[in-house]
């Protein structure tokens, strides 16, 4: 049995956009592109003299190995709770303005964005404090998964927690429906 | 997938990534009533070396709520797994 995927793996994600939002706080889990402009403008206010807009892009490598190409899966209805818990906490311990955290949902080509956080508040010092820490929380906390695949093997699951690789076992005795190179063919995850 | 899913007599079990490719299933239904604290030996039945390889590092969620299965004498243990309820698997997650 194996807690890796095949180079063939897709997983399921949503088609559409999962979102929650109030006039203060945007959360979203989009299978689509994410769009940094969106959440500047989504966290002005007149009352904000600062905005620090995070954006976090896939990299290529993993402890100097090569990786070809990244996907997220989610547990969507837990996690889109977890993010605006998150957001609505540090918008009240930070005294922010407004703010918004989303994360891309399935492939995500390298150097491309997969999380975006925007913070406002009246002044410099909150809005940094702010986006780091809803950038650790959410790192932390959300119920996402990273599937980096690398080149020329199969997709390895990781865990933000220990920094280190998900484990590699032996094939002997996978018990899939589907088997061989590309089974398990239902594996993975979606929140829909 | 969801709990008006079960059949009755039945809870779902979600899994996702490391538990969904050791079981190589999204999810699937199990027989209720169960006491939290015999889930993972459960699993560990279908589907042997789960337990050390994967479900000792997960968190466990009841209908979009954590439970608390650390420990021999864990509160979560004791909560009903009933007919209808959501139960997922939650491994050492990686965003960002």
């Amino acid at each position: 049995m194996s807690a890796t995927e095949p180079p063939t793996y897709q997983p399921a994600v949503p088609s559409t956009p999962i979102t929650r939002s109030t006039p203060k706080i945007h959360v979203e889990l989009t299978p689509d592109p994410l769009n940094p402009q969106e959440a500047t403008t989504f966290v002005r206010s007149p009352s904000a003299g600062a905005t620090v807009l995070f954006i976090g892009t896939t990299r290529d490598s993993f402890n100097d190995l090569p990786v070809s190409s990244l996907a997220y899966t989610s547990y969507a209805p837990l996690a889109i709770n977890t993010l605006y818990s998150i957001a609505e906490s540090i918008l009240q311990k930070h005294e922010c303005t407004k703010i918004t955290i989303v994360h891309k949902l399935g492939e995500c080509p390298i150097e491309e964005e997969s999380i975006v956080i925007a913070v406002s508040a009246k002044h410099r010092q909150a809005a940094w404090r702010a986006g780091e820490e809803a950038l650790e929380e959410t790192k932390k906390r959300a119920e996402i998964w990273k599937l980096e695949r690398f080149e020329g093997g199969e997709g390895v699951w990781r865990a933000n927690r220990d920094g280190v690789m998900g484990v590699r076992v032996e094939d002997e005795g996978i018990q899939t429906e589907g088997g061989g190179v590309n089974g398990p063919g239902t594996a993975g995850t979606g929140g829909t | 997938m969801g709990p008006s899913a079960s059949p009755a007599g039945h809870f779902v079990v979600l899994y996702f990534a490391a538990a969904a490719s050791y079981t190589g299933k999204t999810s699937e239904h199990l027989a209720s009533p169960m006491a939290a604290g015999e889930l993972f030996g459960r699993l560990e039945q279908l589907y042997p070396g789960i337990r050390a390889r994967v479900l000792e590092s997960c968190a466990v969620t009841v209908n979009l709520q954590y439970i608390n299965l650390d420990g021999d004498d864990a509160e979560g243990a004791r909560v009903l797994l009933k007919e209808g309820d959501e139960v997922a698997i939650i491994p050492p997650v990686s965003s960002g």
